[in-house]
């Protein structure tokens, strides 16, 4: 319960319902501290003053996609190890080829269940309890 | 998602979304309780249309089914958008979401629900259209002009729903109406 209470994860996506839906799937899984960004940009700002223990981010937004954003995260001291997963659309190799030589911790493909952002998330922390 | 150059017509199968930047394109698809969204940029010149159904039958209550009609309003929106047109220009029509099953939950009225709950969310205006009643449609749209036309369908099963949320503007079997 504890870690649940700390846990901070920063949602990034342009589509405001994504972005509702996700919040509401990590709500249900018991994360408490959500923090929202609607586009690379936003969530870069938001990282340098009040970091997430975690990213999820979607790949296509404006001003900085899901890509430059993993790439600014990792190029800053303080957040160069943060997990990150990304959100992608079907089939995209090179992106996810890119992602991973960029450092991305796991990816989901649009649309997702509830059970499979949950199975991704506890790929990296471990089971949620 | 396909790329029309030359004009022609393209029918939107379930589950599919195409998007349209220039020629004399006419999209058209066939609804009973599917949604069908029109976004078009007005001033982009770029028009799409997709045709979806959310899966199971408590849509309100399931984040996973609203979850893939997310993904294809998305990928339509990200479609214009890659085209040059801007979000805050975008303009719909939706329609569909017919009761076309008795007895069953309305599930036409749930995609229908979702689909302006969607638009309303991203601040993209509803400019025409037309949701429910209990008969099939078949829409036409013309996503550079912004013209749709839809002929409702007439009902083979002679199932006439209790109570329809809303109303078709046209009453007559077979009758076509534009909406511009």
């Amino acid at each position: 319960m504890a870690f649940l209470e700390h846990f901070k994860v920063l949602v990034v996506d342009d589509t405001t319902t994504s972005r509702i839906l996700i919040t509401d799937a990590l709500q249900e899984m018991g994360i408490r501290k959500i923090a929202i960004a609607k586009d690379g940009e936003q969530a870069l700002r938001a990282m340098m003053e009040q970091p997430a223990h975690m990213v999820i981010s979607d790949f296509n937004m404006p001003k900085l996609d899901g890509l430059q954003l993993l790439k600014a995260i990792r190029s800053y001291g303080p957040t160069r190890t943060t997990p990150f997963i990304l959100l992608t659309g079907k089939g995209d190799r090179k992106l996810l080829e890119s992602a991973v030589a960029l450092g991305v911790n796991n990816f989901l493909t649009k649309p997702f269940t509830t059970p499979a952002l949950k199975k991704a998330i506890e790929a990296i922390v471990g089971v949620l309890k | 998602m396909t790329l029309v150059a030359k004009s022609h017509r393209v029918t939107v199968m379930r589950g599919e979304y195409h998007v349209v930047h220039e020629g004399d394109v006419v999209l058209t698809t066939i609804l009973g309780s599917c949604v069908a969204a029109c976004i078009r940029d007005p001033y982009a010149q770029a028009g799409g249309m997709n045709h979806f159904l959310l899966p199971g039958n408590n849509v309100r209550q399931s984040l996973d089914a609203q979850s893939y009609g997310v993904h294809l309003m998305e990928l339509l929106v990200n479609g214009l958008l890659q085209r040059g047109a801007h979000r805050h220009r975008l303009e719909a029509k939706l329609f569909g979401g017919a009761r076309t099953i008795e007895g069953l939950s309305d599930i036409g009225a749930m995609n229908a629900e979702f689909a302006e709950t969607f638009l309303r969310n991203e601040g993209i205006s509803i400019v025409g259209g037309d949701l429910g009643g209990d008969r099939g449609r078949r829409v036409e749209y013309w996503p550079l002009t912004g013209r749709a036309r839809q002929v409702m369908l007439s009902g083979d099963k002679g199932f006439v729903a209790p109570v329809s949320p809303r109303q078709p503007p046209v009453a007559q079997s077979g009758g076509s109406v534009e909406f511009f």
